[in-house]
């Protein structure tokens, strides 16, 4: 839990404390459980990102 | 009456678009007060609209099945003009200058826009229970929830405003709706059809599909929307096929891949047994079932939620800073966005490559996969657990830990219905095929709707009473 804390604080997250203490659990397991899995990615391996030089920019 | 039925009315003259439109827009206004799944009905326009597609039909200008035919866009799609909130407060006021690709698409197809669906704020989250617009409710059982972030067009398609909605779907969010509203849900493969103009969640786990209330109806959509988009990154340039299923549809052959593992655990027995009943009718029409093993689907959710946790709080970077702006769920997630590293996002888009190497083996022993689309029927509205199997599991997780995974892979879905709960309430049969194959989801999916014969509409008496 203080964990959270120390990280919310030290990059300066605008986070109420009882928000922080409500999503710990949530970021702990979820953490706990990713971890371990990027852990055994082959170096060689590239992220399924998209992104094509040259294709012109988005319009929006 | 199906969005095709419609189609074939008007060709041959019993119904024009006008009347279709009137008697939408008539549907609205008598429901839509306690349904509450527009944001925002475009009644002039929709009749002006009408009018040209019936002047067009009667000079002869088809434009395909969705001439003249009435439907709506969830309010993440811009449309030029008119107001488009994502649900949220922070774009409660946004009017895009142009369509965005879809809308370009169906407005090409002749579609009548009627409106912009309710929706979960900023398209996070599966309950529609919207804390700006108001909560949309299940036409099943008013106090449901329609499942989301779809749930307005859910509503919408179910309750009989409109012959089809668009939805998008990040984490389930036109299929679990589909499940809980008794209608069709279909989330094309990544890259089918173009994100452009969409208000975006996550930038690499946004699909765009349409709910119908027929699968025919769905790939008549599908037809319209799909194909290549130099103004979306992910865009595909694979081939466009027909996807209209040939009547009957044929899936002698087909072998259908029932999962030993993940998909039938913790689900709602009526939920197991419907699918399974399902499976067994496709072998009555020719397709074997064959028991497969999936990969660590678990995992691949892991892996999901990371990727949206972080796509979806970069995204609204600009706006963290107006927390009031937020309702609580959606900002708990965007504070949860903050805490992912760098270094876990991008080795999470890592695995997703390998998951999805290792996903396609599967393709090997089975054409498609059935599955449950939710391992419940719709909770009720303002439930946060659901109790399965003696099991207590929170209502977002278990609502997406069957159609998560298929976002990270990008794989196709549909979602279709396939039975009732002992409350009535509608159940949803998840098939998942390989990249780029909606022609094969949607034939297979036709053939059991044809076998089941349900087209599920909700009890009108509930609708009027309450």
């Amino acid at each position: 839990m203080d964990k959270w804390k120390l990280i919310a604080a030290a990059s300066r997250f605008d986070i109420p404390e009882e928000e922080l203490n409500r999503i710990a659990p949530v970021l702990e397991a979820l953490e706990a459980a990713f971890r371990p899995l990027a852990k055994n990615i082959p170096v060689e391996t590239e992220p399924a990102f998209i992104f094509h030089a040259g294709n012109g920019e988005r319009q929006s | 009456m199906t969005l095709l039925e419609a189609a074939a009315a008007l060709r041959a003259k019993r119904v024009s678009s006008s009347e279709l439109v009137s008697a939408s827009l008539a549907r609205i206004a008598a429901l839509d007060e306690r349904l509450n799944s527009f944001i925002t009905v475009t009644g002039d326009s929709a009749r002006r609209e009408a009018e040209r597609a019936d002047r067009e039909l009667a000079g002869g200008i088809d434009r395909g099945p969705l001439h003249g035919i009435p439907i709506a866009l969830k309010d993440v799609f811009c449309t030029k003009g008119v107001r488009t909130t994502c649900g949220s407060k922070i774009f409660a006021d946004h009017v895009p200058a142009r369509d965005a690709a879809v809308v370009e698409k169906l407005t090409a197809a002749g579609a009548v826009l009627i409106g912009k669906t309710n929706m979960h704020e900023l398209a996070y989250g599966i309950t529609s229970n919207n804390p700006h617009w108001g909560a949309v409710r299940n036409p099943w059982d008013l106090e449901r929830i329609p499942g989301g972030s779809s749930g307005g067009s859910a509503a919408a398609v179910a309750a009989g405003m409109v012959f089809a909605a668009m939805g998008s779907d990040t984490g389930g969010s036109i299929r679990i709706p589909a499940s809980y509203c008794g209608c069709v849900g279909l989330k094309p493969t990544f890259g089918r059809v173009s994100r452009f103009g969409v208000l975006p969640l996550d930038f690499t786990l946004d699909h765009m599909g349409p709910l119908a209330r027929s699968v025919r109806d769905a790939a008549a959509v599908l037809n319209a929307i799909a194909g290549f988009d130099p103004r979306d990154e992910s865009s595909s340039r694979a081939p466009v096929p027909d996807f209209m299923p040939p009547e009957p549809a044929s899936i002698a052959g087909i072998r259908i891949g029932l999962p030993e593992n993940h998909y039938f655990d913790a689900v709602d027995e009526a939920v197991g047994r419907a699918v399974r009943r399902a499976a067994e009718l496709a072998e009555t029409l020719g397709a074997r079932a064959v028991p497969v093993r999936v990969p660590d689907i678990a995992a691949i959710n892991t892996v999901g939620r990371i990727i949206l946790l972080a796509e979806a709080t970069a995204a609204m970077t600009p706006y963290l800073d107006d927390r009031a702006k937020f309702g609580p769920d959606v900002l708990a997630l965007l504070d949860q966005g903050r805490f992912v590293t760098a270094t876990d996002y991008v080795n999470a888009q890592r695995l997703r490559r390998l998951m999805r190497q290792e996903f396609d083996a599967i393709w090997e022993q089975a054409d498609c996969l059935f599955t449950p689309t939710t391992p419940i029927a719709a909770p009720r509205i303002g439930e946060t657990t659901v109790e399965i199997d003696g099991q207590t599991e929170d209502v977002r997780l278990a609502s997406t830990r069957l159609v998560r995974a298929l976002n990270v892979l990008g794989l196709p879905a549909i979602s279709l219905p396939c039975g009732f709960d002992p409350r009535g309430l509608p159940l949803g049969l998840q098939i998942v095929g390989p990249a780029f194959q909606e022609a094969r989801l949607l034939r297979i999916a036709a053939a059991i709707e044809d076998a089941l014969g349900i087209r599920p509409c909700p009890p009108e008496e509930g609708l009027a009473q309450r």
